[in-house]
């Protein structure tokens, strides 16, 4: 669904070149979990952002479901993100004095949603992720668990095909950690929407089907454990 | 995002920041304000001036003098002296005098026959009256007019001449008389005049055929009808040397046309003559309360300049502060126009909320003003209010607050709508 071929990214900050991704070959298929980890520093992030459409490479090329970012306008480009992508960051971004509701539904507003379709949607994003009881509460008012479960509903509400998760326990506790990872996991699992995290928490990664491990703008090595079962399953 | 959504969450922003709103707000309050107040006090002296001047009606009527030759003519439209020109002699021993405005009744009767749209041509009488007296009453000093067919003066009571030896008075002379001024129509006004040189007096008795409305001319001359003013005339003049030669005329067109109108002002230009309409003499006082009116909204503009880098500081600022916002929007799909728009409106609803309140504090302090003033400084100007509120200017006003607030609007929101959603949401 996500392909890359040869993909590269250079920053220019003073004249000098950062290459900060050296041709990257991807392909992440309907439906995976997968974790990108690394350094800091190894292009994790703007992997994820180029994967995101929020960025364009240097050179190669990135395709959604065929569709080549490079051939897509602007107002396309804005379209593909907000129907097909859902975001989760590590900071939240959530409007602290609008309430829960008005947070969640900022992408279907943006999409140009009517205002009779946006309870149900958001009731039932809400209620995916647990809080469909704080829908009237100022984002500010939440602990940092419910925020990020607050961000996921509103990653969730536009029915999105790929959700892009930049660092999203980075900043909770790890009991908190554990619950915004099954949660983005069990998503994964029932609705079929496809995860893309960007973490360096090791065991958020070891619950993704497949860790994609950066360095220095490299692909060191894929580690697919759930494939590699499958096959061998399959092998057997 | 919808329009309605846009409006309603670029509202919402605004009293995010409360304090800095209200202060930008009040900032294009106070041009707002002193704009109306400035155009109020415009058309406050223009409805006065119509109201003094629009005392006359006549779409018929056109008021001709005869021209100076081209070069004094030019002068005399300028607000230079007119220079002194000698008078010189033509072939057959007529005096050409260049100086002189006057034009003979057989030139004026000559005008009418060539023209089968024009139905009069009267010549302004002059008269001299001495004293005015209602009924034997006291008498009074008074101007005499003379109100040519087809000028028709506004009235406060009774109806215009139907018939000679009749006269319209003006309100003041009227009231000392009576209070209620409808109780004169048709009672009788003598109008005494001296005659000849041993200055003999004469008077005659004329019914009053109304009393005039309140104005610049009619507060201070009676008027009276053609006939009248010419047998006067006639008995003043008759046996001096300028009799029969006048400084202007009336012309009474067969109908009230402004083509008409228009090509017979060109006809009598081409025959050495100036043809003013009524609607010509009133627009020159307009024109010149419009420069006024000018003058001072300029002040109120510069106001409102000042107040527009408010708008600018404002959004500069909030852009800054919301630039994650900014970047989330941008993130999950909001496009650049739709952000900028977000901004625009921000910057119009700003310059709204500040006409608004400066239109309806102007209009508060105005009305109360103009009843303190008219009760007190301005209590001889009868009629008078120094403020007057129009809707369409007010209208007007709010427009363009609103348009200048988008145009201060433009470098913040184009700011905001260029911002990198990536760089934004790392920005600290």
């Amino acid at each position: 669904m996500l392909e890359t071929s040869e993909l590269r990214r250079t920053f220019t900050s003073d004249a000098v070149d950062y290459e900060v991704l050296k041709g990257i070959d991807l392909r992440i298929e309907r439906g995976e979990s997968v974790a990108i980890v690394g350094k800091s520093g190894s292009g994790k992030s703007t992997l994820m952002h180029l994967l995101a459409c929020l960025d364009r490479p240097t050179s190669g090329r990135i395709s959604f479901e065929g569709r080549d970012y490079l051939s897509l306008s602007e107002k396309e480009r804005d379209r593909l993100r907000n129907e097909k992508f859902g975001f989760v960051f590590q900071q939240f971004f959530l409007n602290g004095r609008d309430t829960v509701y008005e947070n969640v539904v900022l992408p279907m507003r943006i999409r140009g949603a009517a205002d009779k379709d946006l309870r149900p949607k958001a009731m039932s994003a809400l209620e995916s992720v647990g809080l469909g009881d704080k829908h009237a509460k100022r984002a500010k008012d939440l602990s940092g668990g419910e925020k990020q479960r607050v961000c996921i509903a509103r990653a969730l509400v536009g029915g999105p095909d790929v959700i892009f998760a930049d660092e999203p326990t980075g900043n909770l506790d790890s009991k908190t950690s554990r619950t915004i990872e099954d949660l983005m996991l069990t998503l994964n699992r029932d609705k079929g929407i496809t995860v893309v995290i960007v973490t360096h928490d090791e065991d958020l990664a070891a619950k993704c089907g497949r860790t994609i491990n950066l360095k220095d703008g490299m692909v060191v090595d894929e580690l697919g454990e759930d494939d590699e079962a499958g096959e061998a399953g399959e092998q057997i | 995002m919808k329009l309605w959504d846009l409006a309603r969450t670029a509202n919402r922003n605004l009293f995010r920041a409360k304090l800095r709103t209200f202060l930008t707000v009040m900032a294009i309050f106070v041009g707002a304000f002193t704009l109306v107040m400035t155009n109020g006090v415009g058309d406050g002296l223009r409805d006065y001036v119509e109201m003094q001047v629009k005392t006359f009606e006549g779409e018929r009527i056109l008021f001709v003098r005869k021209k100076l030759p081209a070069e004094l003519e030019e002068q005399a439209n300028s607000s230079g002296p007119v220079e002194y020109k000698e008078a010189t002699e033509d072939g057959e021993g007529n005096l050409i005098d260049p100086n002189s405005v006057v034009v003979s009744l057989e030139q004026i009767e000559g005008l009418k026959d060539k023209r089968p749209d024009v139905r009069s041509i009267t010549p302004a009488c002059r008269v001299n009256p001495e004293y005015i007296s209602v009924q034997g009453g006291k008498k009074y000093q008074v101007g005499i007019g003379m109100l040519s067919e087809g000028v028709e003066q506004k009235l406060e009571a009774g109806k215009m001449f139907d018939g000679s030896d009749q006269i319209i008075l003006p309100i003041h002379l009227a009231r000392a008389y009576d209070e209620n001024v409808g109780n004169l129509v048709g009672k009788t006004a003598t109008l005494a005049y001296r005659v000849g040189n041993d200055r003999e007096l004469r008077s005659r008795d004329l019914t009053i055929a109304g009393v005039a409305t309140r104005g610049m001319i009619s507060n201070l001359n009676a008027f009276v009808d053609t006939e009248t003013a010419k047998a006067i005339y006639t008995e003043q003049n008759g046996d001096t040397p300028n009799f029969n030669y006048f400084n202007n005329f009336t012309i009474q067109l067969e109908r009230a046309d402004s083509e008409l109108l228009e090509s017979t002002k060109e006809r009598l230009d081409k025959l050495g003559f100036v043809g003013l309409g009524i609607a010509d003499i009133e627009k020159r006082t307009y024109d010149a309360i419009g420069i006024l009116q000018v003058g001072l909204n300029v002040f109120a503009l510069v106001a409102l300049l000042a107040a527009s880098f408010g708008i600018i500081n404002t959004l500069v600022i909030a852009v800054m502060e919301r630039t994650k916002e900014i970047g989330l929007q941008k993130a999950l799909g909001m496009g650049r126009f739709k952000v900028f728009l977000l901004f625009s409106i921000e910057s119009v609803l700003i310059g709204f909320w500040g006409a608004m309140l400066g239109i309806v504090s102007a209009i508060g302090i105005g009305s109360a003003a103009n009843a303190f003033l008219s009760a007190t400084y301005l209590e001889s100007f009868e009629g008078f209010s120094l403020f007057a509120f129009r809707p369409l200017a007010l209208g007007a006003v709010l427009l363009l607050v609103c348009a200048i607030a988008f145009v201060a609007g433009v470098m913040p929101a184009i700011r905001a709508s260029r911002l990198d959603p990536i760089e934004a949401l790392r920005y600290e």
